[in-house]
């Protein structure tokens, strides 16, 4: 069976300002399963969030090789990008990133908003999506009305709203107690035991422990796995 | 569907924290759309009245009056005078042209009238073909018309004007009496309806027509008369039939190239041109007020989307993280910035329209609705705000979601 993500030495460099620029990734080789539950760690600034976006297509190497579900990413327009990622990938962020003007519900709605074909019965789907985090009492609700852990769920739902094969969490729990976080970590358990492919970045060694694979970088290497 | 209602939604709740901004927006536009849709049915308005006042006077006309006349002016005061305008003149326009369907010539000359007790000093007095009740749209309103019959046996019979009637008689019924036209006793045979002023500005109510040829024999003593009315089979023929007469009359008249007319020939249409020049001016001022509220709206709707894309930088990072194309982001804020513009647009049509309504019958118009005049106001509503959009959504999609995340 192919892989669902294959990276063969990729890098990332930044420009920063006229001619300086960083090397942050330095050769990243990366084969990720179908149904894989990863766990990235590394020092700040080692590049684990550089290494999300480009799993995510949220951005693209500067050299090297990158398949996603068996599509070659590199020199893909935009708007392909686009679609990659509303299909393919679901993002769960250490910030929430919840729209402040819209419902629960109609936050979980958002990715189904670029989906070309939308099957049917969209509002059905995300209610039941968010019954399984338990926030089906909360579905008309503000954002600002719940709690932290409460948050993260909705937009865990968010990132499962259009079903898509992976999901990439970076530092989920960053902003949660120790009892929430492992609240959110159950769920990612649960959807991994359900066939999704979830990858988490962490500083915690209890977050990891979560796991089946985890994945040392340093430097933007990855130093042991 | 759902989309754009959710998006609209989001960007209601966005708009609510700038409400000064976003109503001070909207009210540009607002009066954008009001001056347009005002001046557009006004100018409508204004044009089927003059149609009504002109048709009023007789449909299709084209009128010839012996000697020059001031072009301008409310009025038409002789220039020059003169006496060949004659009968045979009117028959020849009547034969020589197949699209003159009819001819009236007439005569007019000021009399003092009297009936018992009361003398008027000078009441105007037409001598009129029979045709002139139907060339002139006159209608009858007691009594009977000026028949050929009474052409023919050059009866001193008269239908008086109803305001003539009104201060010869008062409450009396004029019909049948007698009345002395310069001395010469006439008979009442007639009241005309009530008309008012022609487009000169001209009482049509206080006159007194007789037959033609008791006028010319009885009252002038002349051969000559003052006009000729002609209809013309239609609009259209209108110029070509201007241009034949005025042909025709020179060589009858044995007016040698280079020389004057003796005469002029006046489509009534051309008096209107004064009062459409005056609601020209109305309509460019209308016109420019609109594109200065409109410029005011747009400006206004550009400040409160470049601040409200600002704000929601995370919002349009996350919605591209979750998939949105550029133009999907694009899209999304031009149609926020038209539905701002087309709120105040949509709110200027509809009091525009009822102003329009009131000033209409305030100024005693036919009130009308000009629906490209609604077109264009609220196209001119919609246009400015998507051109307002077009910088605020370019804007938007240069938020770089990566950015967004590491911040
Ligand atoms: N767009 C960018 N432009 C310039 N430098 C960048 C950019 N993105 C990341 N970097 C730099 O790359 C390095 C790695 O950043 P990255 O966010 O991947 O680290 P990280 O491992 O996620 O760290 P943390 O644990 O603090 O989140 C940092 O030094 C950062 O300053
Ligand atoms: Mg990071």
């Amino acid at each position: 069976m192919n892989p669902l993500c294959l990276m063969e030495n990729v890098k990332k460099t930044f420009r920063i300002g006229e001619d300086l620029s960083v090397e942050v990734l330095k050769g990243i080789d990366l084969k990720v399963d179908e149904g894989e539950f990863i766990a990235i760690m590394g020092t700040s600034g080692s590049g684990k969030s550089t290494l999300m976006n480009l799993i995510g297509c949220l951005d693209v190497p500067t050299s090297g090789r990158y398949l996603l579900a068996g599509r070659e990413v590199l020199g893909l327009l935009d708007d392909d990008l686009s679609e990659l990622r509303n299909t393919h990938i679901g993002f769960v962020f250490q910030s929430f990133y919840l729209l402040p003007y819209a419902t629960v519900l109609e936050n979980v709605l958002l990715p189904t908003l670029y989906r070309e074909k939308t099957a049917g019965h969209v509002e059905r789907r995300a209610a039941e999506i968010l019954k399984l985090v338990g926030l089906e009492k909360r579905m008309n609700f503000r954002p600002n009305r719940l709690s932290g852990g409460e948050q993260q769920r909705v937009a865990l739902c968010r990132a499962l709203m259009n079903d898509p094969e992976i999901i990439l969490a970076d530092e989920p729990t960053g902003q949660l107690d120790s009892k929430t976080a492992s609240e959110i970590m159950n769920l990612l358990s649960d959807l991994n035991k359900k066939g999704k492919t979830v990858i988490v970045v962490t500083h915690d060694a209890t977050i990891a422990s979560y796991a089946g694979r985890v994945i040392h970088i340093k430097d933007g290497i990855i130093i042991d796995e | 569907m759902e989309r754009i209602i959710l998006n609209l939604k989001i960007a209601l709740g966005a708009l609510g924290n700038h409400r000064l901004r976003t109503v001070l927006a909207v009210l540009g536009v607002f009066f954008g759309t009001l001056s347009l849709v005002i001046v557009g049915n006004l100018s409508d308005s204004l044009s089927l009245k003059t149609e009504q006042e002109v048709d009023s006077l007789g449909k299709n006309l084209v009128i010839v009056f012996s000697g020059q006349l001031r072009r301008h002016g409310p009025r038409f005061p002789l220039a020059t005078r003169a006496t060949n305008l004659t009968l045979d003149d009117a028959t020849a326009i009547l034969y020589a042209f197949p699209h003159a369907k009819e001819v009236s010539p007439s005569g007019m000359k000021a009399f003092p009238v009297r009936y018992q007790n009361t003398v008027l000093k000078a009441v105007a007095v037409n001598g009129v073909a029979p045709n002139f009740a139907e060339v002139r749209n006159f209608e009858i309103a007691s009594g009977s018309p000026i028949t050929e019959d009474d052409e023919k046996n050059q009866r001193k019979v008269a239908v008086l004007g109803p305001t003539t009637a009104e201060k010869l008689f008062g409450d009396e019924n004029p019909v049948g009496k007698t009345i002395l036209i310069r001395r010469v006793p006439v008979q009442v045979i007639g009241v005309t309806v009530a008309k008012g002023s022609d487009i000169s500005g001209a009482d049509q109510d206080n006159q007194i027509f007789v037959p033609l040829k008791t006028f010319l024999r009885n009252f002038t003593n002349k051969e000559y008369v003052n006009s000729i009315y002609v209809q013309a089979a239609g609009d259209s023929v209108i110029p070509s039939l201007q241009k034949e007469i005025v042909a025709l009359l020179r060589i009858r008249h044995k007016i040698r190239d280079g020389m004057k007319d003796d005469f002029t020939v006046v489509d009534l249409k051309d008096v209107n041109t004064l009062k459409s020049d005056a609601m020209g001016m109305i309509t460019i001022l209308g016109r420019t007020a609109a594109a200065a509220s409109f410029l005011i709206g747009a400006l206004g709707i550009l400040s409160i989307m470049i601040l409200i894309v600002n704000e929601r930088r995370m919002e349009i990072g996350i919605r591209r993280a979750v998939g949105s194309r550029k133009k999907d982001i694009i899209l999304q804020f031009l149609l926020e910035s038209s539905f701002i513009s087309v709120t105040g647009g949509l709110i200027g049509i509809l009091i525009g329209m009822m102003a329009s309504l009131v000033i209409a019958r305030v100024l005693s118009y036919p009130a009308t609705i000009s629906v490209p005049g609604l077109i264009t106001a609220f196209g001119a509503s919609a246009l400015s705000g998507v051109i307002a959009g077009i910088y605020p959504s370019f804007k938007a999609i240069q938020v770089n979601p990566v950015d967004i995340i590491r911040s």
